[in-house]
């Protein structure tokens, strides 16, 4: 088991470089001249020499990307061109955000789903099925803005019951991640976005936990089990839902990564202000340190969740594991 | 049968084609994506179709902002029209800005006059306006200078836009809001006045886009800019009516075309318990145009060739040329910075490459009437009120969330989660029905400075003839666009000097248009120049071949 | 199409797909008027109007017929899907089966690659890319094609991994047949209806993405799409207005084509969630 999770590191360590590179390149290949939305286009060309100076854009590329990689493992993402804040600082006050609603909402997304998905797995072939899974699957092929705009209309325009965006009242103050954690404020801005995203995720873990829960009941000790006398219900619950948690934890692990780059469209519907809404800002108003800042940390943790699932999964199971287990 | 008439008909082309010049290239007009800004899009959806009536393919072209502003800005020999606009800045109150900066060929390789409009009676007009001390001469002068870009059309004008504002009229007592001529209720007097009625006694308003960062050398954005003009006093302001009125100074008076003496308010202090000083002036005044470490600014300063303290509260400033609009265009926007916190980090940026824009002070230090106290990215900006200032706010504090969704900002409006509607890029019609719904809410809709356009890029034949420049401006439905994309929160525009200035506006200048509205008068002024219209296409006159490429 | 005997879910989405198709071709005869067309009134623009005969769906802002906006949008629909999902599933299953039968450096390679790709997050890569070049339905298709190839090779290449040690593999192999051959003779048409199905979910992918990108300002607005109509309505306040004429049928419409690409990919729940069905 050690020799596989130093290898996956190892791969681990070699596919970031090769993310960070790429994002490198993306960055400073494009056209256009990077200072051009915070500069008064009436400045003449010697200002515009001096910014691009300021930013160290006109030294050679090559010279740009040892510097850009030699800051990058030091954690340091350069200064933002509009904010003039680093890029590091804006963007560790983002994160948590982001964090808490990935969180929150997979969870969600995950308890019902197992639990609904056990369910129709255990009443495969009734009507009931036949009505959930397509609304399942709906919920996952609506476009997340359109969703996101109707569950914010019905909830916050019309009935009021919840804010219309943002994470904390006017004037609130938001503290630490833990300070955060603690407010009812923080929670109150937090439904609506952490409802539609898990809406949009649901589906997955309940296709997922119907299909391997279906595979599991199949299997031979299920029916000694039943063999044994115990109750159909008890029987799933102990022996077959157990045994089918195995790829949805996995899913899990991956669905965190891939979400945490996903959620820019409902933090922008809802001004949330994580880390997807810091790079949608940030290509907007052409803010390239930001912008590249906040791609590479969610590069990251995409990277680095996959690894994880990776490992969980051939530490789960016994199939794939290099003969360390059994 | 038909054999021979073919034959005919492939004799027949050559020999028509000779009677004019090459089919004009298909045109592209670059606009701004829809969901940038919705109301420009649809007004070049409904120029574009009337301009196809004279026979042209116009196609259009989104460009995202950055792109936008490249292509327009720096590759000035590429497109052929653009949407632009010119936004209402109080320091616009006086048109010497626009009036000269826009039009003035020196403008035209990389400055304003992005179009490249060249024409030398022009510029001495623009010239003479900006030197003229007296009132009624200067108003002639702009008042012809109006006149002679209606007959040359380098942009065809389409609205002056209105602001249109809301505010929750049982937080705040309606009277109390200071409307500001070109600006509206959303003004620094408003916030300078406004009474609370009840317990809130926050202004809660909502802007679109995140300012940058907050010091008195940077220009943080529209929005940006309310929170800077109420940290830091400016010597003058742009008064409610539009004209400077002394602010942070007691007195500013110009005994000669080039000298202006300032007095200082006595008894100011730095929100870090310093007195503000003569000296602070002077600096403030100067610093700008140290090296080249306050772009955004310099240009302020650049006619300035002295400035002396003259006493302990009183300063001279000498010119280096007359400048009829210095009192607005300069001490009502330069920000008084203090020199102790400020000098130093002038200093230091010396040996940087940095300039002082780019500074980010932990707890900033000015002088006016709110200090600043958060600044969240994305988030909201907190302003809280200065009790020691001479002009102290009636509000506890000023808070401008960052909503980028216009839909939400309502929303938050019609909840109370904001209490001043300030930056609403919607439908007015919606807002308005909004108010008839709820009583609380009042609609203030108040024209403004700016002008929205279409650039025609007078480097790219066509857009060189003059005629056809007319042509195009004549077929824009001035107020169907104002009607219909801007949703009757917009008026006709046919210069760059709004009807809100009433001293400057040229009247009815709208209904002077060449040919305005007049397909077949239109069509006349194109046949005259020599353009030609075959089977529905429109060609250049004879001889003239089509050496330009199309944008794309 | 005996698949979709006992399997109602899959009936539904080929029957959705064919209304769109339907739609796509007929677009011409079937919409009542020209998409793009401002319609007048008198001399006003024929803005917002509601429900009718003469406009099925009212009109939008720009007193456009939502109708024909949402017919003609199956078109620009089906050519984004389409592209997006043949591209993803000839990369897809080429590389699949290189990696699968080659093995050696070659599957290292294209597993590496893999990897590089799956680490890439995928709107905020379409978001940066289309922000760099021109924005458009092109980067929606470039970027569901960079990003989501690696899913069918996957799955791909761990068929081709049980496939080629079959005997009739062997056998082919022993006859003479070159490599090639065997690959794309032999065990290319095994594995296509697999490729096929990972092809109706990246329709989905490319519908919804052309969406989000279309939201967040990144769309092509002289594009004709569902996408691009969701961002006028709501870019004009569609929701404020209580317009839901405008607001929901683009929503719909993409709902059910992303809706009938997962039902007829549901033969199988693992294609849903590739990672787990390969080891």
């Amino acid at each position: 088991m050690l020799r596989v999770i130093a290898e996956r590191v190892g791969h681990l360590v070699l596919v970031l470089w090769v993310v960070a590179t790429l994002t490198f390149l993306m960055f400073r290949l494009m056209p256009g001249d990077p200072t051009l939305n915070f500069l008064s286009p009436s400045f003449n060309d010697e200002t515009r020499a001096a910014l691009m100076r300021s930013f160290g854009l006109d030294r050679p590329l090559w010279e740009q990307y040892v510097i850009y990689m030699w800051q990058l493992a030091r954690g340091d993402f350069g200064v933002s061109f509009l904010q003039n804040q680093p890029v590091s600082v804006l963007l560790w006050d983002a994160l948590p955000n982001t964090a808490v609603l990935t969180v929150v909402s997979l969870v969600l997304a995950y308890a019902i789903g197992i639990v609904v998905g056990a369910f129709l797995a255990f009443r495969r072939g009734s009507a009931v099925e036949g009505v959930a899974i397509p609304v399942a699957l709906a919920t996952r092929a609506a476009p997340e803005f359109w969703l996101g705009m109707l569950v914010l209309a019905v909830f916050a325009f019309h009935l009021g019951w919840f804010p219309t965006g943002g994470a904390v009242s006017p004037g609130g103050t938001m503290g630490g991640v833990w300070e955060r954690l603690g407010s009812a404020d923080f929670w109150w801005h937090l439904c609506l976005p952490a409802v539609t995203l898990t809406l949009f995720l649901q589906g997955l873990p309940l296709l997922l936990m119907r299909a391997t829960m279906l595979e599991v009941l199949n299997d031979e000790f299920i029916t000694m089990a039943r063999m044994k006398g115990l109750s159909r219900w008890s029987i799933v619950m102990r022996h077959a839902a157990r045994n089918a948690l195995l790829p949805v934890v996995t899913a899990f692990a991956l669905g965190l990564g891939a979400s945490i780059g996903g959620n820019v469209v409902i933090e922008t519907v809802f001004a949330w202000p994580g880390i997807g809404r810091v790079l949608v800002g940030a290509v907007q108003a052409s803010d390239y340190p930001l912008a590249q800042g906040a791609f590479i940390m969610i590069a990251f943790v995409l990277v680095v969740m996959n690894t994880v699932a990776d490992l969980a999964y051939a530490w789960l199971d016994p199939r794939v594991s290099v003969g360390a287990r059994r | 049968m038909w054999r021979p008439l073919f034959v005919l008909a492939g004799l027949m082309v050559p020999m028509v084609a000779q009677a004019q010049g090459d089919p004009i290239r298909p045109l592209t007009i670059i606009t701004q994506p829809q969901a940038a800004d919705p109301r420009e899009y649809q007004a070049a959806q409904i120029v574009a179709e009337a301009w196809r009536k004279l026979g042209l393919t116009v196609n259009l072209r989104p460009l995202p902002g950055q792109q936008f502003t490249q292509v327009v800005w720096y590759e000035r020999k590429r497109w052929d029209v653009t949407t632009w606009q010119m936004v209402g800045r109080p320091e616009r109150g006086d048109p010497d800005e626009l009036t000269y900066n826009l039009f003035v060929s020196a403008n035209a390789d990389n400055g304003y006059d992005f179009v490249g409009y060249i024409n030398p009676a022009y510029d001495a007009l623009a010239q003479a306006q900006r030197q003229e001390l007296d009132l009624a001469k200067r108003k002639a002068l702009v008042l012809e200078a109006q006149e002679m870009i209606n007959q040359d059309q380098p942009y065809g004008f389409m609205v002056h836009p209105k602001n249109v504002v809301a505010f929750n009229k049982s937080v705040w007592d309606p009277k109390s809001f200071v409307a500001q001529a070109g600006i509206g209720i959303r003004s620094t007097w408003s916030w300078l006045n406004v009474a609370p009625l009840g317990a809130q006694k926050d202004v809660i308003l909502n802007s679109v886009a995140p300012p940058t960062n907050l010091n008195p050398f940077n220009i943080p954005g529209a929005q940006g800019s309310w929170a800077t003009e109420m940290v830091w006093d400016r010597l003058m302001r742009v008064g409610p009516d539009g004209l400077p009125t002394p602010w942070a100074a007691e007195k500013v008076e110009r005994p000669d075309p080039l000298t202006v003496t300032v007095t200082l308010r006595k008894g100011m202090t730095w929100s870090d318990g310093k007195p503000v000083t003569i000296e602070d002036a002077v600096f403030s005044l100067e610093a700008p145009g140290y090296g080249d470490k306050s772009p955004m600014y310099k240009p302020f300063v650049r006619n300035i060739s002295s400035v002396t303290a003259t006493g302990p509260d009183t300063l001279t400033i000498k010119l280096k040329n007359p400048d009829a609009a210095f009192l607005i265009s300069s001490l009502a926007k330069l920000n008084l910075a203090p020199k102790h916190i400020w000098a130093p980090i002038f200093e230091d940026l010396k040996t940087k490459p940095q300039t002082a824009e780019s500074i980010q002070e932990d707890k900033p230090v000015g002088s006016g009437p709110f200090r600043l106290v958060k600044a969240a990215l994305n988030q909201e900006i907190v302003l809280e009120a200065n009790p020691t200032h001479w002009s102290k706010p009636k509000v506890s504090r000023w808070i401008m969330r960052i909503m980028p969704n216009v839909e939400a900002a309502l929303g938050a409006l019609k909840s109370g989660e904001i209490n001043f509607l300030a930056d609403y890029t919607g439908d007015p019609q919606i807002l308005r029905d909004l108010a008839k719904a709820n009583p609380n809410i009042v609609v203030s809709e108040a024209l403004d400075i700016g002008f929205r356009f279409l650039a025609y890029n007078e480097r790219r034949p066509p857009f060189d003839s003059k005629p056809f420049r007319q042509a195009l401006s004549a077929m824009i439905d001035r107020q169907l666009l104002a009607e219909d994309a801007w949703g009757g929160a917009a008026e006709p525009s046919n210069s760059w000097v709004s009807p809100a200035l009433e001293a400057w506006a040229s009247k009815d200048i709208v209904k002077r248009v060449p040919a305005s509205l007049d397909l077949v008068a239109a069509q006349k002024l194109l046949k005259d120049a020599g353009f030609v219209l075959v089977g529905g296409k429109l060609h250049y006159p004879t001889g003239v071949k089509e050496t330009t490429a199309p944008f794309n | 199409m005996r698949f979709l005997r006992g399997e109602p879910f899959a009936v539904a989405g080929v029957a959705i797909y064919a209304v769109i198709v339907a739609a796509a071709v007929l677009a011409d005869r079937v919409a009542p008027y020209n998409p793009t067309e401002i319609l007048r009134a008198n001399r006003r623009i024929a803005r917002y109007l509601p429900i009718s005969g003469d406009f099925w769906l009212g009109t939008t802002s720009s007193g456009m017929d939502i109708a024909s906006q949402l017919i003609f949008g199956a078109r620009t629909a089906l050519q984004v899907g389409l592209t997006a999902a043949f591209a993803v599933v000839a990369i897809g299953t080429v590389l699949g089966l290189l990696a699968g039968y080659l093995g050696g450096w070659v599957d290292k390679a294209i597993t590496r690659l893999a990897d590089v790709v799956l680490g890439l997050p995928f709107l905020p890569t379409m978001l940066v890319l289309a922000s760099l070049t021109r924005p458009g339905t092109g980067i929606v298709v470039f970027t569901v094609t960079a990003l989501l190839w690696p899913n069918t090779a996957r799955v791909i290449r761990s068929q081709v991994l049980s496939l080629r040690e079959r005997a009739w593999v062997e056998a082919a192999r022993v006859a003479g047949c070159s490599n090639a051959r065997i690959m794309f003779v032999h065990i290319l048409p095994q594995v296509l209806p697999l490729a096929a199905l990972y092809g109706s979910v990246a329709i989905g992918w490319a519908i919804l993405a052309e969406a989000a990108a279309s939201f967040l300002g990144f769309g092509d607005p002289a594009s004709m799409s569902w996408g691009v109509m969701l961002q006028d309505a709501y870019a004009n306040q569609a929701l404020s207005r209580g317009a839901w004429n405008w607001f929901v049928p683009p929503g719909v419409a993409i709902l059910a084509m992303v809706l009938a690409g997962f039902m007829i990919s549901r033969g199988s729940e693992k294609l849903l969630f590739p990672k787990l069905g390969d080891n």
